[in-house]
This record gives structure tokens, C-alpha cells and sequence, in this order.
């Protein structure tokens, strides 16, 4: 199951932007959601997206160690803790009193359980990677940003109320826990390898993402305006950058052909 | 619901959830190209298919008395993960051609049946023996029991707190909102404990009879400090209910 095993090499992007992206993205997005009734669950689904790529690089960073249990494992659990804790967050936000409060709280709780579950696994369970404190947290912040990212874009708002009568109550957070599984782990399980490109991977990121925001659209209704506006700009955000994916998969395809076969396992 | 009492329950499940798993013929990639014993993919993914089933019969008794939400989790996920073995078995005896045979052990502990013979040699394995099937029917079982009790402590917890309580009309369709809020809560520690007990196994396991198993304690200590803390974090969900 260790195919990705090797640890971690020299990225092709830098972690830091990826964060930033997810981070400053993301939560823009889900805090213009409530200024306009159009613009603002679109917003709050690119926001989404930003945390998915940003999910991704951190899967990928924290897989490319081998976990033994492959890449998936990981993505869910990170996905299940992002709703536990937006959840939370969201009721600690009524519980203040403000609710903008919620989302960011979310956000905090999870990457606290991410922390408490990556402690367990090195010092209970004894897992031997270094990363796994930090790229835990970051994939739980991740996921956590991603699930209320749509959720608002679904509900329109970021209110405990609104998310709770039209997308927890409904069951589509069932739909967003795989989903955004789906959509963060898939990238990297897809792209692991030798030849692995990080740039590579994260177009593939950003596809997953958009096609998931396409659906989020669907979710949101798709014979009103925003839902009709977030299913299409998904849609067609998906097309160009599965473009851009398969197009360089093509690419560094062709260049290992044109380089002849991988090297010995001695000569690595 | 006692919030405390709501902790110790989702504790409680955590570990029951976290043991249940390590009970699971889990054989990953080796086993999908049947090198190995067990079905052939990651805890992630059976745990899914177990727990979700779990919870949709578990969800269906709601309002009945605990023991019997218990057991309607335990029997959903007992069948869930009982016809995926059973179908597993199907592919492997007469798709990829194997015996059931497990290379962990000489003889089956249950049926006494040779296993070294049976095995290929330069696999460890391969299909799902007669071992291996109970101890994954036993693994559901736990695990069921653990998810339908995570939901029964949430959602007793949410269905005193009107705004949870009170059905909301969705296409036609009554929703209750703590049921719903309960069934994710219960698959959120469902999935995270699978994925720990997961990391303890190193990803692969045949059931009781593995070595591996010898490591079932540490396993269920991070199961229980990781469903405190999902629990403690659970308990603030209560507390949104002022909307």
C-alpha cells in the first residue's frame, strides 16, 4: 500500500503559497457569502476550491511518506473531522452571539482535533513521519474551509440556521463529506509516483474541485440565479482546467518516453 | 441529554468502533490483486459501506429503547460487511481462480482446515477463509454497536433543543434536523477512528488470528483520547441550538 512511500521531496510548489491560497481564498470567500445574494455563494465556492487545491498539496506533502493505509484514509478522516468541527464552530458562533464568529471557529476546532489525532498516531501508535502534525492540521483546516465553503454557497449564509435547514437537514453534508474527499484526496492518489509533478497534481486539484463546484451549484438550485451562476462558472472552470491537466500529463508522458525507460532502483 | 453522559457515550462508541476495525479482514492493495488475505481495499472504504448501512438501520429505529438502536446498528453493519466478504470471496474463488487460504496461521482456528497447502507461494494469502469471515461478521458487530450508539448519545442530546427537534418541510418531505446532525456526527467518529485504528494495523489485517492484533490496546487508547476530543468538540453542537 506504501506506493507513494519515499518521503518528501522537493516540492515543485511552494507549501507556503498553497496555504495562502486556501487560507486568505477561502476564508474571503465564505465571509463575503452574506453581501450578495448572487456574487457571494459563488465567492464562497471558489473559496472552496482554494481550500481543496490547498488540501491537496497538503495531502500530498504528508502522503508522500506512505502512510501504509493509502491516500484515501487520511482525506476521509480529515473530511470527517472538518464537519465535526465546522459544526461546532458554527453552534459556538450562535452561542457568542455572532456569527461570524462560526466559521473561523470551525476552522480552529478542527485543526485542533487534527492536532490531538496526529499526536495519537506519533506518539501512541507510532507513526514515523515528520510531517504529520503540521500536514494533518493544514488538511483539516482544509477540508474544514471546503465543507463550509459550499455549505454557505448552498445555504447562501453562514449562520447556523440557514446551514442547518438547508444542507445539514437536507443530508446534502453527507453528499459534501465524500465529495470533498473525493475532490482533496483524488489528486494526489491519481498523480503518486516517481514522476509525480506537484504543478501537475494541483491542476488535477483544481478540476476536482471546480467539477464539485459545478454540483454544489446543482445543489443550490439550479433554476434560480445563484445556483445557476455557480454550476455554470464550475463547469466551465472544470473544462479548462482538466484541459490544463490533460495537457501536461500528455506532456511529461512524452518525456519520459523520449528519455527512455526509469533508471535501475540502484541507480536512484 | 447530560452532556457529560454525551461524552462518555461517544467515548464509549469511539473505542467500540476502533476495536471493531482492527477485527476487519482488511487486506488493502496486496489483496486486490489477491497477494494477500482479505478484502481487497483500505479500512477507509470498508468501513464506509459498514458504517453507513449501520447507520441507516441504527437511524431507523429512532425513538425506540437504546438496546434495540444498538442492534438494528450491529446488524446492518454485520450484513454490510458480511456480503462484501461474501461477494469479495466470489471474485477471488472463482474470478481470480484462489483458494481461501490464510498464510498467517497453519491450520484455520475455527474449521481445523490445512491452510499452507492452499496458499501460492510468494503471496501471503489470498481470498477471505472461514477465520477471517467471522472475525469481520464480530468486527461489524462492534463497529455497528459503536455508530449506532454515537448516534443515539447526539441525537438524544439534540432532540431536547426546539430548533433541532422541530421538522423541517424540504421538497414535500418532513426533515428532522438532530436526526440528520446525529447521522453525520456518529459517521464523522465512525471515520475517524477507523482511519486511527487503521494507522495502528500499518493498513492491513486478517482479523483475530493476526499477530498484528496483539496491538488492539494501544489502537483503542488513541481511539479513546480522539472520541474524547471529537466528543467534547460534539458537545458545543448542542449548544447552537439558540438560532
Amino acid at each position: 500500500m506504501s506506493v507513494a512511500a519515499g518521503g518528501g521531496s522537493e516540492s515543485a510548489v511552494n507549501p507556503k503559497m498553497t496555504a495562502g491560497i486556501g487560507i486568505v481564498g477561502g476564508l474571503i470567500g465564505v465571509y463575503l457569502t452574506p453581501f450578495h445574494p448572487v456574487l457571494g455563494p459563488l465567492l464562497a465556492s471558489l473559496g472552496a476550491v482554494c481550500a481543496i487545491i490547498w488540501g491537496a498539496d497538503a495531502i500530498a506533502r504528508v502522503a508522500s511518506y506512505g502512510l501504509g493505509t493509502g491516500v484515501p484514509s487520511i482525506g476521509y478522516m480529515s473530511v470527517a473531522v472538518g464537519v465535526v468541527g465546522v459544526l461546532a464552530g458554527l453552534a459556538c458562533g450562535v452561542m457568542l452571539g455572532n456569527v461570524f464568529l462560526g466559521p473561523i471557529l470551525g476552522v480552529i476546532l478542527s485543526a485542533i482535533i487534527g492536532a490531538v489525532i496526529a499526536i495519537l498516531g506519533k506518539k501512541i501508535v507510532g507513526m514515523k513521519i515528520p510531517v504529520l502534525l503540521t500536514g494533518t492540521m493544514e488538511l483539516t483546516a482544509a477540508s474544514a474551509i471546503s465543507v463550509i465553503g459550499f455549505s454557505a454557497a448552498i445555504a447562501g449564509g453562514i449562520g447556523m440556521a440557514p446551514i442547518v435547514s438547508s444542507v445539514v437537514a437536507t443530508g446534502f453534508i453527507a453528499l459534501l463529506f465524500i465529495m470533498n474527499t473525493m475532490a482533496i484526496q483524488h489528486p494526489f492518489n491519481a498523480c503518486l509516483g516517481p514522476q509525480e509533478n506537484r504543478v501537475r497534481t494541483l491542476k488535477l486539484a483544481a478540476s476536482t474541485g471546480f467539477i464539485s463546484m459545478a454540483i454544489v451549484g446543482i445543489l443550490g438550485g439550479l433554476f434560480t440565479a445563484k445556483g445557476a451562476v455557480i454550476a455554470i462558472i464550475g463547469a466551465i472552470a472544470w473544462f479548462i482546467t482538466i484541459k490544463m491537466f490533460l495537457k501536461a500529463s500528455k506532456e511529461e508522458a512524452a518525456s519520459v518516453a523520449w528519455s527512455g525507460m526509469w533508471p535501475k532502483e540502484e541507480e536512484l | 441529554m447530560d452532556p457529560l453522559l454525551m461524552i462518555g457515550a461517544v467515548t464509549v462508541a469511539g473505542v467500540l468502533i476502533g476495536g471493531g476495525v482492527h477485527f476487519l479482514p482488511v487486506g488493502g492493495a496486496p489483496a486486490a490483486i489477491a497477494t494477500a488475505t482479505g478484502v481487497g481495499t483500505g479500512t477507509a472504504m470498508l468501513a464506509a459501506g459498514s458504517a453507513m448501512t449501520g447507520l441507516i438501520t441504527a437511524a431507523a429505529m429512532t425513538g425506540s429503547p437504546l438496546w434495540l438502536i444498538l442492534a438494528a446498528g450491529a446488524v446492518g453493519s454485520m450484513l454490510m460487511i458480511g456480503i462484501t466478504m461474501l461477494v469479495g470471496n466470489w471474485v477471488y474463488v472463482w474470478g481470480v481462480g484462489t483458494v481461501p487460504a490464510s498464510a498467517k496461521v497453519e491450520t484455520d482456528p475455527l474449521t481445523k482446515y490445512n491452510q499452507e497447502k492452499y496458499v501460492t507461494p510468494g503471496t501471503e494469502g489470498h481470498g477471505i477463509p472461514t477465520v477471517c469471515y467471522v472475525s469481520g461478521i464480530i468486527g461489524g458487530l462492534l463497529g455497528g454497536v459503536g455508530g449506532g450508539l454515537a448516534y443515539w448519545a447526539m441525537y438524544e442530546s439534540l432532540i431536547g433543543i426546539t430548533s433541532f427537534a422541530t421538522p423541517l418541510k424540504y421538497v414535500g418531505v418532513e426533515l428532522v434536523p438532530a436526526a440528520m446532525i446525529a447521522g453525520i456526527f456518529a459517521l464523522g467518529l465512525f471515520f475517524v477512528n477507523a482511519v486511527i485504528a487503521s494507522y495502528n494495523i500499518g493498513g492491513t489485517i486478517e482479523g483475530f488470528h493476526d499477530p498484528k492484533f496483539k496491538r488492539i490496546p494501544k489502537g483503542a487508547l488513541a481511539c479513546l483520547i480522539a472520541s474524547l476530543a471529537t466528543g467534547i468538540v460534539g458537545v458545543l453542537i448542542m449548544n447552537g441550538g439558540a438560532f
